[in-house]
C-alpha cells in the first residue's frame, strides 16, 4: 500500500493521540444530546418503578417483550469484540489489529448496557440483588435450576474478563499516551492507569504471554455467554423456544449483530478522525466475509426451525412457526428475514463489499433484522403459546421505547467518552504491522 | 485516671448518650416521611368478637327477586365474604355471581352518604335525619289533613313478608295510597298463561331435577329466570352424567343465550313463534295417541280439536323449525317422561307471549307432566308484582298531577321503563318524591328528598321467595359508618311516632321489633308448639323457615279455546329483530355498580364494562360490519350506538343487545358505560297479559364508521383441535367405549413426597359457565379489579377463569370449562424462578411466596396453562371497598406474580381446627370459594393421597382426563369430560 510508506512509530503515536485532543464543538453537541436522550431513559425508568410495570406494553401472556428483547440485542453485540479481540488473535488474523480496539470497547459497554435490562424488566427491581447468591441474614438461597441464575453468571462472568482484557490490552498505550501529555490531572491519570509500563523487553515478555492467556480465556466465553442466554428461552417449555439448535443459532446471530455493530461503529470513526491510513478498505472486507459466513448460518437455523417445528410432528410448534410467518406479527417475521438473510446477500458482491457507504448501510439493516430477530423469538411465540384462550396482542407502549432509547444513549455516552479518553486504536499492535524499513523513529 | 478532675463528661458516658439519643432519634425520627401511625389495642375487647375467627351470619340475598339463602362471613366486625346458605332449600348452598357480589354494594363508594334534599337549584344537599324526616312529616300530614292521603303512591322493588305488610298498612293509615311492586321483569305472561290454563294465576316452581327432558322456550334459567340458582342446581342434577345416563335439555330461542349454550339441541325459531311449535309437538303428540293417561276422554277431545290446526307443516313454515324436527321433539318429549316444557324468559316475551305460556302448558298437560314436575303450591312470590298495566296507569295519572307524594324503594323505574311510557316526564309532575334508594340511580337523581335506605347485608327484614321459604335478614355488620343511612322499616316507624293517630297502630321502636312481632304470626302457622324465643333464633341461625308445600292438583281449563294463537306483531321498519336480554352479570341493571360485576367476562362474548349488539357472520357481512365497529341501532323510538360482536350462536334475522349497562347516573363503576336498550324499545304490551313485551321491534342497523377493538377476555373462539375442553359421546360412553388414557412420560426425578396431596375433580357436565366462580374468587382472594383498559391488554387478575368455545364441525357447540392454576406435580413454573417465590410444598401445592418475589415473570411465561396474573401496577380498592379484603389473604402490590392458592387459607383454617380437635381434616371439610359457590357442584376438592375421598374417586372416573396432558405437568385438577347426545 501506497501511504504506508509515509507511516511511522511516531506517526502513528502522533495520529492515534490527536484522537484524545480536546473535544470539538460538534462532540460536544452530540455528547449533550445523548445525555438527554439518556435523561428521558432514565426518567422513564424511574416512572416504571413508582408507577408499576404496567406502563410497558406488557400484555397477558406477553410478559417478556422489548426489554428482553433489548437485553439479548445487547448481549449479541458484546459477542463479537471478544471475538476479535480474542479468537482473531489467537488465529492471529493481522486485520484485527486495527478495529479490535473499538470492538472491545463495544463489548464492555455492551455488556454494560445489556446488564441494566434483567434489573429493568423486573416487577420489583429494587429486589435484583436477590439473584445473587451470597450468604445472608433472609437464609434464602437462589434456585440454581433457573437460567435466570445462570444468566447472573454468565453476564458478570463476561462483564469482567472482557473489562480486565480490554484494560490490560491498553496498557502499553496508556504509557504511550502518558509520555505525550503534559497537563496535570490527565497525566496523573494516566499514569496510574498505565501502571508503570516502561517497554522494556522483560515487560513486553509477560505482557504478550499474559495477553495470550487472557485471549484464551476470554474464547470460550464467547460461545458459552450467547449459549447460556439463548437457555433462558431453551429451557422453557413454550413453543417456539423450546428447541436444541438455540445455542449455536444464538451464538452465530450474536456475531453476526455485533460484527454489524462494528463497521456501524467504525465508519464514522474512521471518517471523522482520519483514519483510512489505518483501518483499511481490506479490514473491512474481512469483516463483511465474516458477515456473509453469520449470516448463512442465521439463515440456515431460521429454515431449520421450520423444518423441526414440521417434522417433529408437535402440533404447537408447529401452530407456532406458522403463525411466525403468518399471523399478526407477520411483517416482523418477513423484515427479519429481509435484513438479515437478503440484505447481507449483496455482501457476495466485492464492490458491494469494499463500498464503505454500502457497508455502513448494509450494517444498519443487519442491526435491524437481528433486534426484530430477538423480538420475534420472545414476542411471537409468547403470543400464540398452548392455550389459545389467551392468545393475545402485544404493543409497545412510549415508556419501553424511551427506556429502550435511552439504553443506547447509555452506550454512545461510554463510547463518546472512550473515544476522547482512550486510544480508539490500538497504537502499540498498529506498529507490529508496519513494514520494517519504516521502523525508525525520527522523522522530525 | 485524671478524666474526673477535668470535669465535663467520660468517654464511656459519652458513647451512651450518643448511642441513646442516636436509637431514639431513629426510632422516632426515622427515615420515613409518613406519620407515625399509633395502633392501640382495645382496652375492653367486645366479647363476641375473637380475633381472627371469623363469625357466620345467615340471612337473604335481595339481589334479585329469587331470595336465595346466605351466610355471611364476619371478621372481626365486618362482612367479607358472602356463601350460599346450605339449609335453604332455594339454593342449597350455591351462589351466583351477584349473589357474590353484594359485598360491593354494601362497600360501594359511591352509596348515598346522608339523607339529601332538593335545593330550588335543583342540587341536592345533605341533611340530618331528623330534618329530614321533619321535611317528609310536614308533607304527609299537610296531604293527611286535607284528605289527599290516597294520592299518596309507594312504589318498589319486589319486597315480601313484613316490610310489604308495614307500608301497606302505613300507606292504609295515612290516607289509602296505593302500594306497587314493581319488578323489571315480572314474568306476567308466565302468570297470565297459567290462569288461562289451569286456572293458577302463579307462577310456580318446576321440578326440573325430576325430569329427564327439558324443553325450554326462551327461559334463561341458568341466567336470570325466575330463581337461576334453584334451576341450575336442578337443571345440573337432571343434565349431570351419572349411572350410564343423563338427561336432555333442548332450547328454543332466536339467540342462543348462555343457558341456550349448555342445551344438547339449539332450535333458532323465528322470533315470537314459539307458541305454534308448541302447539305443533302438542299436535303430534295428540294425533299419534301419545298423550299421558292422566287426562280425560274430554280433554283429549278438546284438545285434539284445538291442535287440529296445529299440523307439523303448518308450524314449520310459521316457525322456521322443520317439520322433522316437531315430530322428533315430540317423540323425544314424550319416549323421555317425565318430561317438562318451560318459558317463556324475559328476551323472548313477544307480544303473544301469553299465548306461549298457553301453549306450553297444553304441551305439559298433554304429556302429563304437571302435577310431579310443575308445583303452584311452591308459587313465587314474583307473581304478586304489580301488572304492567298497573304501572302505565300510574304514569298516566302522575302525569295528569294525580300523585302529590311519590315514594320510591330498591327500584329504578327510569332506567328500566322504555323511554316510550314516559315515567321520567310524569315524574316531573309529580310534586314531592322521595328516594329511599342506597344509590345515587337515575330515578333518585329526580327525587326531592332521599332517604337513603341500608342494604340487606346491614338490616333487618324478611323475604318471602316462595311459598313455603320464610327467609330471614338479619345484618351482618353494623352499617357502614361512613353512610349516615337508616333502613326503610325504621324510618317508616319513626315517621309514624311524629304522626298523629299513628303511634298506636305502629307501637314498636324499631322494624326489628315489628318483624318479631310479625314472625309471631309464622311462628304459630309452623311451629306452634315451642316457645317463641326458640323459635325465633332457630330461625335466625338457620336464615328462616323452610317447608315443604304440596303440589295442588290441576285440570286445563276450556278458558284455552278462547285463546287465538297469532303470530306476534313487530313495531317498526327495520329489517332485524331486536332482542334485549336481561344480563346474567347485571341483571335489569342493579348490578352495574359493582366492579366484580363488570370484570367477570360474559359467558358468551367475553366481553366486560361495556355494552355490544351481537349479529350474525352473514348479517354483518351483508352490512360490512366488523367486530368493533360502532353500529347506530335505530328503532322507530331512538337510537343508540353500540359496538357490534359476531356470534354464531344468534339467527341472522335477530340482533341482540344485553341489557344492564348505559346508567347515566349510579356510580363511578356503572356511569357512562355501555348503552341502554329498553331507551328504544316501543311500548308494545303482550296481548294477553298486558306486560311489557320485551321482543317487539325491528331495527335498522348503519354504520357509524368508528372502531375500537371490542374488550373483551378470550380473543379465539376455536380450541385449535387441542382438546383443552373435551367431550364425548353419550352412547359411546354408554357402550364402555370411554377409557381413561393415562399419560405416561419417564421421569428424570423422584416423585414429591407428599403428606396431602390437594386435587381437584371439575365436571364439564355439569360446568354451566356462569361465573360464580369467578367472583366468588376475587371476593375470597381479594383479586383485584383492573378496568376496562387493563382487560383490554389481558391484565385481568381473575385467578379462575372460565375458558369457552364454540365448535362448528357439527353445528353449533359451546363448551365451556374453569380454568385455574392446575397445582402440577411437574410444574413448568418451579424450575425456572430463580428465588424459589414458587415452589411445591408437601401437600401438593404449588406455592406462590409474594414476597420473594422479584418479578421476572419467567413462571409465567413457562405456565402451560396460562393462569399466572401479575401485578402491572399497586390495584386500589377505593374506601370503603377495601373493607371487604379477606384478612386471612395477603394484599400484593406492584411487581409480584399470583395465582390460584386452592384458597390455602382455608386448607389452613380446616387443618388447624382438626389438629384442635386431634383428627385429620375430613373429606369435603376444605372448599375453596369456588367449589363451594358452584350452583351445578361441578367442582369437587379434596386430598388424592386418601384413597376413600370424592375427589380421588372422581378423578379415577372414566371420563377424566388432564388438560394438555402430553406436556406431562401431572395437573393435580382432573376434568371430566362433558356428554353429550349424540346428534341427531
Amino acid at each position: 500500500m501506497s501511504q504506508e510508506t509515509t507511516i511511522t512509530y511516531s506517526k502513528v503515536n502522533e495520529d492515534i493521540i490527536k484522537m484524545l485532543d480536546k473535544p470539538t464543538v460538534k462532540w460536544w453537541a452530540l455528547f449533550v444530546f445523548d445525555l438527554i436522550v439518556l435523561g428521558i431513559g432514565l426518567l422513564c425508568f424511574l416512572y416504571q418503578v413508582y408507577t408499576g410495570l404496567g406502563v410497558a406494553g406488557y400484555s397477558h401472556p406477553v410478559f417478556w417483550a422489548v426489554y428482553i428483547t433489548n437485553f439479548v440485542f445487547w448481549v449479541g453485540i458484546a459477542h463479537s469484540g471478544t471475538l476479535i479481540s480474542a479468537i482473531l488473535f489467537l488465529f492471529r488474523a493481522r486485520f484485527r489489529m486495527s478495529i479490535y480496539r473499538i470492538a472491545e470497547a463495544m463489548t464492555v459497554f455492551a455488556v454494560l448496557t445489556a446488564g441494566l435490562f434483567p434489573i429493568i424488566h423486573l416487577g420489583r427491581p429494587w429486589n435484583f440483588y436477590w439473584l445473587i447468591p451470597y450468604p445472608n441474614q433472609r437464609e434464602l438461597w437462589v434456585n440454581f435450576r433457573s437460567p435466570l441464575i445462570w444468566d447472573v453468571f454468565a453476564v458478570s462472568t463476561y462483564l469482567t474478563i472482557s473489562s480486565v482484557f480490554f484494560f490490560v490490552g491498553m496498557i502499553p498505550d496508556i504509557a504511550a499516551i502518558r509520555d505525550r501529555v503534559k497537563e496535570v490531572p490527565r497525566k496523573i491519570i494516566y499514569t496510574i492507569l498505565s501502571l508503570g509500563w516502561k517497554g522494556s523487553n522483560w515487560e513486553w515478555m509477560h505482557y504478550t504471554r499474559a495477553y495470550l492467556y487472557l485471549a484464551a480465556f476470554a474464547t470460550p466465553l464467547v460461545i458459552s455467554v450467547h449459549s447460556v442466554v439463548s437457555w433462558d428461552f431453551a429451557m422453557a417449555n413454550t413453543p417456539g423456544w423450546h428447541t436444541t439448535i438455540f445455542a449455536p443459532y444464538f451464538v452465530a446471530g450474536a456475531i453476526f449483530s455485533g460484527l454489524a455493530m462494528v463497521i456501524t461503529l467504525v465508519v464514522p470513526i474512521r471518517r471523522i478522525f482520519h483514519l483510512e491510513k489505518y483501518i483499511t478498505i481490506s479490514n473491512f472486507e474481512a469483516m463483511a466475509k465474516m458477515i456473509i459466513l453469520t449470516s448463512l448460518i442465521v439463515s440456515y437455523a431460521y429454515g431449520v426451525e421450520f423444518f423441526m417445528a414440521w417434522y417433529s410432528g408437535n402440533p404447537y410448534e408447529w401452530e407456532q412457526f406458522k403463525y411466525r410467518a403468518t399471523g399478526d406479527y407477520a411483517f416482523f417475521y418477513w423484515l427479519m428475514v429481509f435484513c438479515n438473510s437478503l440484505v447481507p446477500v449483496l455482501l457476495w458482491f466485492k464492490k458491494i463489499r469494499t463500498n464503505i457507504k454500502a457497508l455502513f448501510i448494509i450494517s444498519l439493516f443487519i442491526n435491524i433484522g437481528m433486534w426484530f430477530e430477538r423480538f420475534n423469538i420472545i414476542v411471537i411465540s409468547l403470543s400464540h403459546e398452548f392455550m389459545p384462550s389467551t392468545w393475545n396482542l402485544y404493543k409497545v407502549s412510549l415508556v419501553e421505547l424511551g427506556i429502550t432509547a435511552g439504553s443506547f444513549a447509555w452506550f454512545f455516552m461510554f463510547f463518546l467518552l472512550f473515544i476522547k479518553t482512550l486510544p480508539a486504536v490500538s497504537i502499540a499492535e498498529l506498529k507490529e504491522i508496519l513494514p520494517a524499513p519504516v521502523k525508525e523513529a525520527k522523522t522530525k | 485516671m485524671q478524666e474526673n478532675k477535668r470535669g465535663g463528661i467520660k468517654r464511656r458516658d459519652f458513647l451512651k448518650i450518643i448511642g441513646v439519643v442516636g436509637t431514639t432519634a431513629a426510632v422516632t425520627g426515622g427515615c420515613s416521611s409518613e406519620p407515625v401511625e399509633q395502633i392501640i389495642p382495645y382496652v375492653i375487647p367486645p366479647e363476641d368478637i375473637v380475633p381472627g375467627i371469623p363469625k357466620w351470619y345467615a340471612s337473604t340475598c335481595l339481589e334479585c327477586p329469587a331470595g336465595c339463602g346466605i351466610v355471611v362471613k364476619n371478621r372481626e366486625g365486618r362482612a367479607i365474604k358472602i356463601e350460599g346458605n346450605p339449609k335453604n332449600p332455594v339454593n342449597s348452598g350455591s351462589l351466583c355471581a351477584r349473589g357474590q357480589a353484594a359485598l360491593q354494594g354494601l362497600y360501594n363508594p359511591d352509596r348515598i352518604r346522608s339523607p339529601l334534599v332538593k335545593d330550588s337549584s335543583g342540587r341536592f344537599k345533605p341533611l340530618d335525619w331528623g330534618s329530614a324526616e321533619k321535611t317528609l312529616l310536614e308533607k304527609i300530614q299537610s296531604l293527611k289533613e286535607q284528605g289527599r292521603g290516597d294520592r299518596i303512591v309507594f312504589m318498589s322493588g319486589n319486597i315480601s313478608g313484613s316490610l310489604e305488610r308495614l307500608i301497606k298498612d302505613w300507606l292504609g293509615a295515612i290516607g289509602g295510597g296505593k302500594h306497587l311492586v314493581y319488578e323489571t321483569f315480572a314474568y306476567e305472561p308466565l302468570k297470565q298463561g297459567n290462569k288461562i290454563a289451569f286456572g293458577m294465576d302463579k307462577i310456580p316452581t318446576y321440578h326440573v331435577e325430576k325430569t329427564r327432558f327439558v324443553l325450554s322456550f326462551g327461559a334463561d334459567f341458568l341466567e336470570t329466570w325466575l330463581s337461576p340458582v334453584e334451576y341450575a342446581k336442578k337443571f345440573g342434577l337432571m343434565h349431570s352424567y351419572k349411572e350410564k345416563s343423563m338427561g336432555k335439555f333442548v332450547q328454543i330461542e332466536p339467540r342462543l343465550s348462555l343457558t341456550g349454550a349448555n342445551a344438547d339441541e339449539w332450535i333458532a325459531i323465528k322470533p315470537g313463534t314459539e307458541a305454534f311449535l308448541a302447539l305443533g309437538i302438542a299436535h303430534v303428540i295428540a294425533t299419534e295417541g301419545w298423550h299421558s293417561s292422566g287426562i280425560s276422554k274430554e280433554e283429549v277431545d278438546m284438545l285434539v280439536a284445538l291442535l287440529g290446526r296445529f299440523s307439523p307443516d303448518r308450524v314449520s313454515s310459521i316457525t322456521d323449525v322443520p317439520s322433522s324436527t316437531i315430530r322428533r321433539l315430540a317423540e323425544e318429549f314424550v319416549r323421555l317422561r317425565p318430561s317438562i316444557a318451560i318459558g317463556v324468559g324475559a328476551a323472548n316475551t313477544s307480544t303473544s307471549a301469553t299465548q306461549t305460556v298457553v301453549a306450553i302448558n297444553i304441551l305439559n298437560y298433554i304429556a302429563g307432566n304437571t302435577r310431579e314436575i310443575v308445583n303452584f303450591g311452591e308459587s313465587l312470590t314474583i307473581s304478586k308484582a304489580s301488572s304492567f298495566k298497573d304501572i302505565a296507569s300510574l304514569v298516566d295519572s302522575m302525569s295528569k298531577g294525580e300523585v302529590e307524594l311519590l315514594f320510591v324503594h330498591n327500584t329504578n323505574p327510569v332506567f328500566t321503563l322504555p323511554d316510550a311510557l314516559g315515567f321520567k316526564e310524569a315524574l316531573k309532575n309529580v310534586p314531592f318524591v322521595v328516594s329511599f334508594s342506597t344509590f345515587m340511580d337515575e330515578t333518585t337523581e329526580l327525587a326531592s328528598l332521599v332517604l337513603p335506605d341500608c342494604t340487606t347485608l346491614e338490616k333487618w327484614g324478611d323475604y318471602v321467595p316462595r311459598e313455603g321459604v320464610y327467609g330471614l335478614v338479619q345484618p351482618a355488620m353494623e352499617p357502614v359508618p361512613l353512610f349516615n343511612t337508616k333502613p326503610i322499616g325504621d324510618v317508616i316507624l319513626s315517621l309514624s311516632k311524629q304522626l298523629s293517630g299513628l303511634e298506636e297502630l305502629f307501637p314498636q321502636q324499631s322494624f326489628f321489633e315489628y318483624l318479631r312481632d310479625s314472625w309471631r304470626a309464622i311462628h304459630s302457622e309452623v311451629a306452634p308448639n315451642k316457645d317463641f324465643e326458640t323459635f325465633w333464633s332457630e330461625s335466625l341461625q338457620d336464615g328462616g323457615v323452610f317447608r315443604e308445600v304440596a303440589s295442588p292438583e290441576v285440570r286445563l281449563s276450556r278458558d284455552i279455546l278462547g285463546v287465538d294463537f297469532s303470530e306476534p306483531s313487530f313495531n317498526g321498519e327495520g329489517s332485524l329483530y331486536l332482542m334485549v336480554y336481561p344480563s346474567s352479570r347485571y341483571y335489569d341493571g342493579r348490578g352495574a355498580n359493582k366492579p366484580w360485576l363488570q370484570e367477570l367476562p360474559d359467558p358468551i362474548t367475553t366481553g366486560v364494562w361495556d355494552s355490544w349488539i351481537e349479529l350474525h357472520p352473514d348479517t354483518a357481512k351483508k352490512l360490512g360490519v366488523k367486530e368493533g365497529d360502532f353500529l347506530l341501532v335505530e328503532s322507530a323510538y331512538g337510537k343508540i350506538e353500540v359496538q357490534a360482536f359476531l356470534y354464531k350462536g344468534i339467527r341472522p334475522d335477530t340482533v341482540a343487545i344485553p341489557i344492564g349497562l348505559g346508567h347515566e347516573s349510579y356510580g363511578r363503576y356503572a356511569e357512562k358505560i355501555g348503552v341502554n336498550p329498553i331507551k328504544i324499545l316501543p311500548l308494545a304490551y303482550d296481548a294477553l297479559s298486558g306486560g311489557l313485551a320485551w321482543l317487539s321491534t325491528r331495527v335498522k342497523i348503519s354504520k357509524t364508521g368508528r372502531w375500537a377493538r371490542f374488550v373483551k377476555t378470550q380473543q379465539t373462539t376455536s380450541q385449535a383441535g387441542r382438546g383443552i375442553a373435551q367431550a364425548v359421546g353419550l352412547e359411546e360412553i354408554r357402550r364402555g367405549l370411554v377409557k381413561r388414557e393415562e399419560h405416561h412420560e419417564p421421569d428424570m426425578y423422584k416423585p414429591h413426597d407428599h403428606k396431602h396431596r390437594w386435587g381437584m375433580s371439575i365436571d364439564l357436565s355439569k360446568c354451566i359457565g356462569c361465573g360464580a366462580c369467578v367472583t366468588a374468587c376475587y371476593a375470597e382472594n381479594n383479586v383485584a379489579f383492573v378496568g376496562k383498559e387493563q382487560v383490554a391488554r389481558g391484565r385481568h387478575m381473575s385467578w379462575i377463569r372460565i375458558e369457552r368455545f364454540f365448535e362448528e364441525e357439527s353445528g353449533f357447540e359451546a363448551r365451556f370449562i374453569p380454568m385455574l392454576c392446575q397445582h402440577c406435580d411437574n410444574a413448568p413454573c418451579e424450575p425456572v424462578c430463580p428465588v424459589y417465590a414458587t415452589y411445591h410444598n408437601y401437600e401438593g401445592l404449588n406455592v406462590m411466596v409474594y414476597n420473594r418475589c422479584v418479578g421476572t415473570r419467567y413462571c409465567s411465561n413457562n405456565c402451560t396453562y396460562k393462569v399466572r396474573r401479575f401485578n402491572w401496577f399497586t390495584y386500589k380498592w377505593p374506601e370503603p371497598l377495601n373493607w371487604q379484603l379477606n384478612p386471612d389473604v395477603t394484599v400484593r402490590t406492584k411487581g409480584v406474580m399470583e395465582k390460584c392458592t386452592f384458597c390455602s387459607q382455608r386448607i389452613i383454617y380446616a387443618k388447624d381446627r382438626a389438629k384442635d380437635e386431634g383428627r385429620f381434616p375430613r373429606d369435603g371439610e376444605i372448599t375453596p370459594a369456588c367449589a363451594q359457590t358452584c350452583p351445578t357442584k361441578a367442582i369437587v376438592f379434596g386430598d388424592l393421597k386418601d384413597p376413600e375421598s370424592e375427589v380421588s374417586r372422581l378423578s379415577k372416573d372414566e371420563r377424566g382426563y388432564h388438560v394438555l396432558e402430553e406436556i406431562n405437568t401431572k395437573p393435580s385438577i382432573t376434568y371430566l369430560k362433558k356428554v353429550k347426545w349424540d346428534r341427531v
